[in-house]
């Protein structure tokens, strides 16, 4: 088993009663990347995510951290945030930090020199002693990040780490994740922010139904779903771009900028290459911009989903 | 280990830390203590000297009644007659009480006197007037008779009967140990129910605070639950060693400043006659002698333990179970129902520990915390519980704190994953099972 894969995961089911959440899923996953757990609600993801951090048992199959079974030392190379975010409310900041860091097996002045060393770098030092319920549900999502890796985990999983959060503290986390990266942490992101996914994923796999219907580098998922959809920018009139290459390709979408310029969306059908399209009509109109449209994750994600 | 203890340390110090436990714990035990010295000092009744005015019809009392200075006699003017007595009395706001002690009280054996009053004389005023007039008819007759008061004092009596056990001659008036026994058993079931309640809040807590989810990714979810129980049950120790030590210092306190007045008082009522001893002396005697309290602690401590531990597993389930604390009552009713009724048989036990029913209820583990110490605390041996009887009930109510523990545990951890949703006994049954 290669050593670049800090977990495998191996024909896992789970079944709670008649309901299958998981059906024979098998995913790996490359030490140092950030890879993006995508699917519908109730597809599996929570279960499978429980199953890593060794919350719930799968009823077959195995996943392994750096080829060894899942025990319980590994808890300590986990890092978790969970989508429904919670800490102890009458707990202030501080203390709260450090149990938690030391629940994940750092000692209790580790544990407090790190917590020191996080709150000064999102400059919120004088938040020790405040407890949580007296923070806002952003600063409270700072203290639960700060939280989650206190303890350098080695396998960062964030379920849904931007919800609720405002564009500025969106962007720190995220700069902090891309971060963690570099520290090489391997990092699983589950969300159905498909943006972020384009963004920061390297591999993503999708989830529908308890079954993993697609898996692989972002870029070549995206690839696979491709289609051969251009925009073109052009000066001249509508007509003369119409009728001046005859079958195909279809025509998608038509809208003008000024009176003379228009942005038109076409689809090449069969075996007509885009410059063949464009030779056809290079002598009618004049051409400003030729552009591919490559599918989003989003068009990627509806396109599995609803189709498979 | 070590994050068993993590967890223990915080259930422990984030309760103990609380202005409510701190509160309680020197609150509750003085209260305790203040709410009995009330009782007793209301029961003293709150008149302290009283002024009576004494109609004596064939003036033979002068001078041999006892007068003193709570209990102030005083002459009604011998030209009057008994109704002007009573205008007399009537009249004169200072006078508390009229006594009429008719001419021929001092010739028969059974003959009535009267006490008019106002205000209803206090027990004890009323005893003390009956025992001075007794005490100078007989001083009367002695002197008639010409016998010597020494050899009067050595012919009266005043018996008192203790019920003893045969085996044990040391265990007697086993009933009134009861009561001490029952003061236990309150406390006990008290202490059970509060400390239990609090891990099935803190597990509530956990819950709808969602930090469960974190928390179960460190340790695993039977862990959490165990430490919180020991936690919690370190916190109920504490609060348990603090009211003792508390009703200990204020009872002391309290007993130093009120015995040698209770003592006092009793010396000073008795006359020339009287031989009894004084019931407060007795109460003293019996606290301090009578009551084996080394053992009502230590037997106090491993029924709290194990009542403790068997409640709040149980508890600790049904704080998995709900999403919120109105939810709870459908699944507390039924927990609690035999604790109250274990309270509510206690009077049967002190009427005979040692019945068929004294046994099953002693026995039984949902019970037997309640009913145990009161059988304790009225005598190890054959008249109220043997030895053997205490280490099954013990063995019983560990053994079944392990089962339900066991089961708890099932359904804790399947509860506390479970959102949304009240889940019903059907549901509480499909997770012990699964």
């Amino acid at each position: 088993m290669p050593v670049s894969n800090i977990i495998q995961i191996q024909d896992i089911h789970k079944s709670f009663g008649k309901h299958k959440a998981l059906d024979n899923v098998n995913i790996k996953i490359k030490k140092g990347s950030i890879f993006g757990l995508l699917g519908p609600n109730g597809a599996g993801k929570t279960t499978l995510i429980r199953i890593i951090n060794q919350i719930i048992e799968q009823d077959k199959g195995t996943v392994k951290i750096h080829g060894e079974l899942l025990e319980k030392k590994h808890v300590y190379k986990i890092g978790y945030l969970p989508e429904e975010r919670g800490l102890y409310k009458k707990m202030k900041v501080g203390e709260q930090a450090v149990y938690l860091g030391q629940l994940k097996g750092l000692n209790n002045k580790e544990a407090k020199q790190r917590v020191k060393y996080w709150l000064e770098k999102f400059n919120i030092e004088s938040w020790w002693n405040k407890r949580i319920e007296d923070l806002s549900k952003g600063m409270a999502q700072k203290v639960q990040f700060i939280t989650t890796i206190l303890h350098q985990p080695e396998l960062l999983i964030l379920d849904e780490p931007f919800s609720g959060l405002d564009p500025a503290n969106s962007e720190l986390i995220k700069n902090e994740i891309l971060q963690l990266k570099k520290e090489k942490t391997t990092i699983i992101l589950s969300t159905h922010n498909m943006n972020s996914v384009e963004e920061i994923c390297d591999e993503a796999s999708i989830i529908n139904k308890s079954k993993k219907i697609l898996d692989g580098k972002i870029h070549d998922l995206k690839d696979k779903y491709t289609n051969n959809k251009w925009t073109i920018v052009y000066i001249g009139n509508k007509m003369s771009f119409t009728n001046a290459v005859w079958g195909g390709w279809k025509l998608e979408n038509h809208d003008s900028i000024n009176e003379k310029t228009h942005v038109a969306t076409i689809e090449l059908l069969d075996q007509l290459k885009i410059s063949d399209f464009i030779k056809g009509i290079v002598n009618h109109v004049e051409i400003q911009e030729v552009k591919k449209n490559s599918p989003s994750m989003q068009d990627v994600f509806l396109n599995v989903v609803n189709n498979g | 280990m070590g994050e068993i203890w993590l967890i223990i340390k915080r259930e422990y110090w984030t309760r103990v830390r609380k202005k409510t436990f701190i509160i309680m714990s020197f609150l509750g035990p003085i209260l305790i203590v203040g709410f009995i010295g009330l009782t007793a000092y209301l029961s003293k009744g709150n008149k302290n000297n009283y002024e009576i005015l004494v109609f004596d019809e064939g003036k033979m009392f002068d001078g041999v009644l006892r007068n003193s200075e709570k209990y102030n006699l005083k002459w009604s003017p011998d030209d009057k007659n008994y109704e002007e007595a009573q205008e007399l009395f009537k009249k004169d706001d200072n006078l508390d009480l009229l006594l009429y002690l008719p001419s021929n009280l001092i010739k028969t054996n059974s003959m009535t006197a009267k006490c008019l009053y106002k205000t209803i004389p206090s027990s004890s005023a009323q005893k003390h007037l009956t025992s001075i007039i007794n005490e100078a008819i007989e001083l009367y007759r002695v002197n008639k008779n010409n016998i010597k008061i020494e050899t009067y004092r050595a012919i009266k009596t005043r018996v008192n009967l203790d019920i003893i056990d045969v085996e044990n001659q040391e265990n007697k008036n086993i009933q009134r140990k009861g009561i001490i026994g029952f003061i236990f058993a309150f406390f006990i079931y008290f202490f059970i129910l509060m400390y239990s309640v609090q891990v099935m809040k803190g597990v509530i807590e956990e819950k709808t605070s969602r930090i469960i989810e974190i928390i179960i990714s460190s340790v695993s979810s039977f862990k959490l639950m165990i430490a919180k129980i020991i936690g919690v049950g370190l916190v109920g120790f504490t609060q348990f060693f603090i009211w003792i030590s508390v009703i200990s210092i204020t009872s002391i306190v309290i007993l130093n400043s009120v015995i040698p007045d209770i003592y006092s008082s009793s010396i000073q009522s008795q006359g020339p006659l009287t031989v009894n001893s004084g019931e407060s002396a007795q109460i003293i005697e019996f606290l301090f002698y009578q009551i084996h309290w080394p053992s009502m602690f230590i037997f106090f401590g491993i029924y709290f333990i194990g009542g403790y531990l068997l409640y709040a597993g149980m508890m600790a389930a049904i704080g998995a179970a709900v999403d919120e604390e109105t939810d709870t009552q459908q699944f507390l009713v039924p927990l609690t129902i035999p604790m109250i009724f274990a309270l509510s048989m206690i009077s049967s036990v002190i009427d005979d520990p040692s019945s068929t029913l004294s046994f099953w209820l002693s026995e039984i583990p949902f019970t037997s915390p309640v009913i145990m110490l009161v059988r304790i605390a009225m005598g190890i041996g054959p008249s109220s519980v043997e030895i053997w009887e205490i280490i099954l009930s013990i063995s019983l109510l560990f053994l079944t704190f392990i089962f339900t523990t066991w089961l708890s545990s099932r359904i804790y951890a399947k509860g506390i994953l479970s959102f949304g949703k009240k889940a019903s006994y059907k549901d509480l049954l499909k997770w012990m099972k699964s």
